[in-house]
């Protein structure tokens, strides 16, 4: 774990001296707005829930939003996850959110998955959004998952 | 050898044979060669049906001699449900996902899923998975399906595991939880894995050695069946609550109704439908696994992917951030509570015998609270029967005692053998 972490840290240090500009952004430095969340999470539940589910759990055939699917775009710009809902989502009217519809999707799909809000929105587009990259919250953990009673 | 087959029979006799001329020394000569069982879906003649009734079975044989296993195991239930929980140990990510009741092929899929999502939070690019039962194996290929490098660690392959000794039907709700505490949220949890399974047994239908199957099922009586009413008895006061294992069948989690959309329902059949000599008959639907080519089929899959499998066994919890990988699902079922010293874990004993393997009645039957289930290894045949009443839910609870007791499988045939059986006077 703590190996699994460093590798993050080494990745994410690599980056920055590599890219000589401001130093990357993460999704755990509170990238979007608690409004933008709430407004996403109202326009989840018309436009994405009946598909992906009321709680993001998916199905067999749908892709969940939790766990795995956060998994699958870390390491990469949100950018890249706002751009693909942007263009593909939702499946059936594909291209019909609006940018800052987008934005609060996104906002709302990065604080379901315990991301924290900040004070700042999370842009709608651009080279800012290209240059914050996902990463999962840290695991929440317990010292004891295994209850001792009697 | 022209004109013969590769079965040494000439295109007249296998004609002949297929007519049923040559009569049964032939056909018993028959048996030593390949394609027997083929020949006898020919030749077999249908059962008559009996009296009064339009339809017939091919009836099991339930005599002592047909008894070939005796198979005893442990379901590891715990109250609150599976513990699909994360925890450190050193630097190592413990996911577990162990517990499942009487669940546990039926959760498989939907559980590794769970487990793998969390596992998957830290982004590890291999893992360790420790167990190789059901649930271990199913979280090691789908961990697999999801790119991952995966490393088993196990004491035995599954066909040695408790996952062999059960009845291997699909049985979602069957021991998973107590209803008090495992929450109101756990409703939601328990129909997303069952869904999940669900959908991935389904994948499985029809590949070679049939996996998984469907199967009809006959629910017998002598009086009219009644939908079972579990009301809790106000004379029993400890519960839960107070002693730390459940009292009486209302506390568990009765959940199959949230999947009854999919999951076949039972029908009263008419009369002349019913082919059974008892008064009243019902029919439903129901999945099952063939244990060996389903094991089969996920080691295959296992193996194919690149996994690998290190024999071994675990002393406690510090062994496991002595794996080199870091990120480990704890699939250990009742052993857990010993290795991980859960003792919220309830032993629930389970039994099943099994008769020659008799593939012409496929079909599962049940009768005074014996079941008889015909799968590709034998017939299963469980006695739920206990002294002085019916206990459902609570028939095993507490006991860890893991022989078998043939004597209560061969009182189980006696039981139920009078179904098979015209009635007295052919009447």
């Amino acid at each position: 774990m703590a190996r699994a972490l460093s590798v993050i840290a080494l990745a994410a240090t690599a980056i920055a001296i590599g890219a000589a500009s401001p130093a990357p952004i993460t999704t755990r430095q509170g990238v979007f707005t608690e409004d933008q969340a709430a407004a996403g999470a109202q326009l989840y539940a018309t436009r994405c829930a009946m598909c992906h589910g009321k709680m993001r759990e998916g199905t067999y055939e749908t892709p969940s939003l939790q766990d795995r699917f956060i998994a699958n775009w870390s390491k990469a710009p949100v950018a890249d996850l706002y751009d693909y809902l942007a263009r593909a989502m939702p499946q059936f009217a594909p291209g019909s959110l609006k940018p800052a519809e987008t934005a609060q999707i996104v906002a709302y799909l990065l604080k379901a998955n315990g991301l924290p809000a900040g004070a700042k929105p999370l842009p709608e587009g651009g080279p800012t959004l290209a240059r914050i990259m996902l990463e999962p919250k840290a695991p929440s953990l317990s010292a004891k998952a295994v209850p001792r009673t009697k | 050898m022209a004109g013969r087959s590769q079965f040494g029979l000439s295109a007249l006799e296998r004609r002949a044979l297929l007519k049923g001329s040559l009569g049964a020394a032939a056909f018993a000569g028959m048996q030593s060669y390949a394609s027997a069982a083929k020949i006898a879906e020919v030749t077999a003649p249908p059962p008559m049906p009996l009296p009064g009734r339009k339809v017939a079975l091919v009836p099991l044989r339930v005599t002592p001699d047909q008894l070939i296993d005796v198979k005893c195991c442990i379901r590891p239930f715990r109250a609150a449900g599976p513990n699909l929980g994360t925890q450190m140990i050193g630097d190592t990510l413990v996911v577990h996902n162990y517990g499942h009741g009487g669940s546990g092929w039926s959760l498989s899929w939907g559980s590794a899923d769970v487990a793998l999502g969390k596992a998957l939070s830290v982004l590890p690019k291999e893992i360790a998975v420790v167990g190789c039962g059901i649930v271990g194996l199913t979280t090691a290929v789908l961990a697999q399906q999801y790119g991952l490098k995966v490393t088993i660690y196990a004491r035995d392959m599954i066909q040695r595991t408790r996952s062999f000794r059960a009845s291997g039907s699909f049985t979602p709700s069957s021991r998973v939880a107590l209803t008090e505490p495992a929450g109101p949220e756990f409703g939601d949890l328990w129909e997303r894995m069952a869904r999940f399974s669900w959908k991935a047994f389904r994948t499985c239908i029809g590949l070679p050695g049939n996996p998984v199957e469907f199967q009809d099922n006959y629910g017998l009586s002598d009086t009219p069946p009644q939908r079972r009413v579990r009301e809790p008895n106000p004379a029993i006061t400890d519960s839960y609550a107070t002693r730390g294992i459940p009292f009486q069948e209302t506390e568990f989690a009765h959940l199959d109704d949230r999947i009854k959309d999919i999951v076949p329902q039972s029908s009263l059949l008419p009369p002349e439908e019913n082919p059974f000599n008892a008064a009243y008959a019902s029919r439903t639907s129901h999945m099952y696994f063939n244990f060996a080519s389903y094991g089969h089929m996920l080691l295959t899959e296992f193996f194919g992917r690149g996994g690998q499998f290190v024999m071994r066994d675990f002393h406690g919890p510090a062994d496991y951030a002595k794996l080199k990988e870091k990120v480990v699902i704890n699939c250990t079922g009742y052993a857990a509570r010993d290795l991980w010293q859960d003792k919220t874990i309830i032993p629930v004993r389970g039994q099943t015998g099994w008769l020659v393997p008799q593939p012409d009645s496929h079909y599962a039957v049940r009768y005074k609270n014996v079941m008889l289930m015909s799968k590709a290894d034998g017939v299963c045949v469980m006695n739920n029967n206990s002294i002085p009443e019916d206990l459902g839910d609570m028939f095993g609870v507490g006991n860890s005692m893991e022989l078998p007791n043939p004597a209560d499988i061969q009182a189980g045939l006696k039981l139920i053998a009078p179904v098979f059986a015209p009635p007295v006077g052919g009447a």
